[in-house]
């Protein structure tokens, strides 16, 4: 759906009957209905015993495993975007945004705290990062928010606590390293020239045409479109992100990169290259990546903690709705230096 | 088209998503503490999903910002067609795998993929670990491959039986030796790590397929062959075939 162009509708709301307009609804609704109809049925008569399909069992993981993606995304990336609806339709105009420091470097400081009321991992957060930067927030800003949220957030300290404690120093390098990191990249960022062109033209236009003065009559319709809006981008790149993660996830050797774990230097770039590729969510990396606790360097530990979050193949496929590739490509090796150099910093101060 | 591309994905996701959670099948792909929460927001997202059908924007609403401008960054450029085509690949790549293709859990090629028991966080005695009386028949594969990996003695072993269900899997070293297999998973299938008790019986390749589930009651031996990796194996006298239980990760 094009991106929503208020000016003539509460002219057609008022001039064309509206029984008309109910009589619309009710077929839209009806085809609705009936897709979700024709799916469950597909579902429920689809054979149920893997063995038909007579696949090889590396077939049979990668599918799993991108579906186990897409089911355990699929729920954050809802709730995002509902957040993100909230925050552009419903929150009175310029509360959020009225209400934080005036100097760049307080306003990132602050919103890279905002992650602590949103318990969101990073796939939620895109939609609503998208929400922010159409309500005005800068680019620069949108960015900072969007690194430091699947950090600086409860769950995520939590499980990081559960799995590595207090005491041990991995806990304190990822939130204070993720901070740290999301900053550098919002001041950097705030002294580009013209921020616009970091972004995507199609998203552009939607930062454009969006609405600021409010119908109160519109605002449902407004949020279900803006949920459409926001799907269409979402949607396909969680599908084939995924898609891409258990693809690599099948074809990609794991000793290969434990053997690497023993290195101080190595162990840093093959976590990394782990945390790109396995695409795991913020709130609960902490315990996956503690099955390497015994083969790997806590620097190494550190960088995944780090960069996961921020760059991976999934976070990519889903920020490609809204940033441009050169500024992804610029985003990713920024972070990836950044995460680097603390987890090497961790392993030789050790 | 691909108007409709996100929320007709939307609506296959959430369509496979409510029906693994009514035929309770989710927790194949993610653990159970999310199910709540999983199903709540499907449910959300289909109702949002609905009321965008209902509010399908009208013909004058298309009309301004028409089709031709929805295909990505440069509208109209040489590539553009690429977009409705990649459009209809992607819906029909997530009808085969969330729709059609039967639920399924992880198989061997996930075990061989990652290291059996080389998970030290998998393997980890939950709090009330070792019951006071001797009363073992609540260990399950993950216990014994715990306390296996702790390197308790064989003396501790002499008196215990464990009676263990998982699917099999072979062992790379010792042709004699299969593990009795299964999978932790502490957020969903793409964590999972697998874990297994050994159990020496010679010439299991020819009574037992991989990937099929069996469970084995028998006590702790020492492993005949000296060289092999494991030197504490279970020795069973029956290993009796059985069905894929509801729960096959353990968590």
């Amino acid at each position: 759906m094009p991106a929503v162009d208020k000016r003539e509708q509460p002219e057609r709301e008022h001039g064309s009957p509206s029984r008309a307009f109910t009589s619309k609804s009710a077929a839209g609704l009806i085809v609705g209905l009936a897709l979700i109809a024709l799916f469950a049925v597909v579902r429920v008569l689809a054979p149920s015993t893997p063995e038909v399909f007579g696949l090889p069992n590396a077939a049979r993981d990668f599918a799993t495993l991108s579906i186990s993606v897409v089911v355990e995304s699929l729920p954050f990336v809802f709730l995002g975007i509902v957040l993100s609806i909230a925050v552009q339709v419903w929150l009175p105009e310029g509360m959020l945004l009225r209400r934080l420091p005036r100097s760049p470097v307080l306003r990132r400081l602050v919103l890279s705290l905002l992650g602590m009321l949103l318990p969101v991992c990073e796939c939620g957060n895109v939609p609503l990062a998208r929400g922010l930067v159409v309500k005005g927030l800068t680019v620069a800003e949108s960015m900072t928010f969007l690194f430091a949220a699947p950090i600086l957030n409860p769950v995520t300290i939590v499980t990081t606590a559960q799995a590595f404690g207090w005491d041990n120093g991995i806990l304190a390098s990822r939130v204070l390293g993720g901070f740290f990191i999301a900053n550098l990249v919002g001041w950097i960022y705030s002294r580009h020239p013209r921020p616009g062109e970091l972004l995507t033209a199609r998203f552009q236009e939607t930062c454009s045409l969006a609405d600021h003065h409010d119908g109160d009559a519109g605002r449902v319709r407004r949020s279900v479109q803006m949920f459409s809006q926001e799907t269409r981008a979402m949607m396909p790149a969680l599908f084939v992100g995924a898609g891409m993660a258990g693809l690599i996830q099948v074809a990609v050797s794991r000793e290969v990169l434990v053997a690497l774990g023993s290195n101080p230097v190595w162990s840093v770039l093959a976590l990394m290259l782990l945390a790109f590729v396995v695409a795991i969510c913020s709130n609960v990396d902490a315990f996956f990546i503690l099955s390497f606790g015994a083969t790997f360097m806590p620097g190494g530990i550190v960088a995944f903690l780090v960069f996961g979050p921020m760059i991976d193949v999934k976070m990519l496929a889903l920020m490609r709705t809204t940033f441009t590739a050169k500024t992804l490509l610029q985003l990713s090796l920024l972070v990836a230096l950044c995460a680097a150099v603390l987890g090497l910093a961790v392993n030789y101060g050790h | 088209m691909s108007r409709w591309q996100g929320v007709v994905l939307s609506l296959i996701g959430l369509t496979a998503t409510i029906w693994l959670g009514l035929s309770g099948q989710l927790a194949l792909y993610i653990h159970p503490r999310y199910f709540v929460f999983t199903v709540i927001m499907a449910v959300i997202a289909g109702v949002l999903a609905l009321a965008a059908f209902a509010f399908a924007p009208t013909a004058q609403d298309g009309h301004e910002h028409g089709d031709e401008h929805e295909h990505g960054d440069e509208p109209g450029s040489r590539w553009g067609w690429l977009w409705p085509v990649g459009s209809v690949l992607t819906i029909i790549a997530a009808v085969v795998a969330l729709l059609i293709l039967p639920p399924s859990t992880l198989t061997t090629a996930t075990v061989a993929q990652r290291d059996l028991n080389g998970s030290a966080s998998a393997l980890t005695l939950k709090a009330p670990a070792l019951p006071g009386k001797g009363d073992y028949s609540a260990f399950t594969v993950r216990d014994w491959a715990s306390l296996l990996r702790s390197g308790a003695g064989q003396d501790f072993f002499a008196d215990k039986t464990a009676t263990v269900t998982g699917f099999v899997s072979a062992d790379k070293t010792d042709p004699n030796v299969f593990f009795v297999t299964r999978f932790v998973v502490t957020c969903c299938a793409v964590d999972a790590q697998p874990i297994g008790v050994p159990v020496y019986h010679p010439g299991w390749q020819n009574e037992y397929k991989t990937d099929s589930w069996v469970t084995v009651t028998s006590s702790f031996r020492a492993n005949p062959n000296a060289a092999s990796r494991e030197a504490i194996v279970l020795i069973p006298d029956s290993i009796k075939p059985t069905t894929q239980p509801a729960q096959p990760y353990v968590y």
